[in-house]
């Protein structure tokens, strides 16, 4: 029995199958936006909570459907510069709880997410005088760790890594485009607007990236990326995820940074079989319909068995089962979507 | 002196009971302070990180907004107002 949980611009939902048909509960949180999901290393669910106004927050649940607070969610320390504007992304470490946030930075809990320190040495790395938002907001979206090493991916700012368990930190950008240089310009050391990462588990060196320059991998831990994006309708979008017994990658292209919807609003996933030197239109199931929206970079997650789901800028829900061969589309509409975990 | 705190409804997530909290002080700042060590999760939505009322959180004391130095008497009720923006 499947069970996703949705986290949208008003609220959150939790999808359970029944049947051939689904089960919604919701709204929880109604009046706040949802923008992340996570799991503690004792396996209690956490969600991240966000307003216009009343600051972010972080979520306990057992059940799924009964969530309790954190009194002390991330925060910037008194006289900081920085304002805590959005919690983007949850990532397990042994047992430390990361949490990734906007304006960018890291925070680690050793209590399963009840209370939370800022990760001095990424926060306040040579280079932050030098960081700037892209569209999004600043923000740290994206954390990855294995064989001893973690990748942190910040918009729009770049990818960088640690080999020390978090002491020290170093950009990891050569190959892709910087945001703003002229062509033949110096290349600067932060800059890259990463939107989606993702590695393979068994030799976490082999990333790919979905940049707002175009999609690339890179085989040495980041320390080199090559572009690839043959069979790709366009290379902007968001999604970046591999599945990790086949190897098989989805990506989800939009037109442009100009204009973030489908091309030609054919939604649709991307598959590579050959670690992104070819991709093609993954499976079948596809709405032949105009579906011009967008899917945002937390709104996609896969179980580890061949189950992936995504949520879209509209609303709707696409699921596959089969690690993309066949797609379909949820019956129920919901606001924008943020976040999608699926709960195995 | 206690007084009466009502929050917003959607604040009631981080909060323990209901909408409607007593609350000891002589000023606003007092208050919440008195407030916050009953329901610590609400300080981090009505205060940023430099211990301010947040931007576009308004607070009334007696029907009239209110800054952290606000005095507050024995018969004052306090209301935290709900934001709302369209769509």
């Amino acid at each position: 029995m499947m069970r996703i949980l949705v986290g949208t611009e008003k609220g959150a939902y939790l999808l359970t199958e029944s049947g051939s048909d689904w089960q919604v509960d919701g709204p929880m949180f109604p009046g706040w936006k949802v923008t992340a999901f996570g799991q503690t290393s004792g396996g209690a669910r956490v969600a991240a909570t966000g307003s216009n106004w009343f600051g972010v927050g972080v979520h306990h649940s057992e059940n799924l459907l009964d969530w309790k607070p954190s009194d002390s969610p991330p925060t910037w320390p008194e006289g900081s510069d920085r304002k805590m504007e959005q919690i983007w992304t949850f990532h397990n470490e042994g047992d430390q709880l990361l949490a990734g946030v906007a304006q960018a930075g890291l925070f680690s809990s050793d209590d399963g997410g009840m209370s939370w320190v800022p990760v001095t040495s990424l926060n306040e790395h040579r280079t932050r005088d030098q960081w700037t938002p892209g569209a999004g907001g600043l923000c740290a979206h994206r954390i990855l760790s294995g064989n001893g090493s973690m990748w942190v991916g910040i918009s729009a700012v770049g990818v960088f890594r640690s080999d020390d368990k978090g002491v020290t930190w170093l950009p990891k950008n050569d190959g892709i485009p910087s945001v703003d240089t002229a062509e033949g310009g110096e290349r600067p050391e932060v800059g890259y607007c990463v939107h989606g990462l993702a590695h393979d588990p068994d030799e976490p060196d082999h990333l790919w990236r979905q940049d707002h320059q175009g999609v690339f991998r890179s085989t040495d831990g980041g320390d080199t990326w090559e572009r690839i994006e043959d069979g790709l309708p366009a290379g902007f979008g968001f999604v970046m995820w591999r599945h990790p017994g086949t190897g098989r990658l989805l990506t989800i292209p939009l037109e442009s940074s100009e204009n973030r919807v489908p091309v030609d609003g054919m939604l649709s996933a991307y598959a590579s079989d050959d670690n992104g030197s070819s991709w093609r239109v993954a499976g079948s199931g596809w709405s032949d319909a105009p579906q011009f929206t967008g899917v945002l970079r937390r709104a996609f997650d896969g179980d580890g068995n061949g189950g992936f789901c995504f949520g879209t800028s509209g609303g709707k829900l696409w699921l596959t089962r089969d690690i993309g061969d066949t797609w379909h589309e949820l019956n129920a509409s919901f606001p924008r979507i943020a976040a999608v975990s699926i709960v195995t | 002196m206690s007084v009466t705190v009502r929050i917003p409804r959607v604040l009631s997530q981080a909060v323990t009971s209901g909408v409607r909290h007593q609350a000891e002080g002589e000023n606003l700042a007092e208050v919440l302070e008195n407030l916050f060590s009953r329901e610590p999760g609400l300080e981090n939505h009505l205060l940023d990180e430099d211990g301010r009322i947040r931007p576009h959180v308004l607070i009334f004391v007696d029907a009239a907004r209110a800054d952290l130095d606000t005095p507050v008497g024995p018969t004052s009720e306090i209301q935290v107002l709900q934001a709302v923006s369209g769509g």
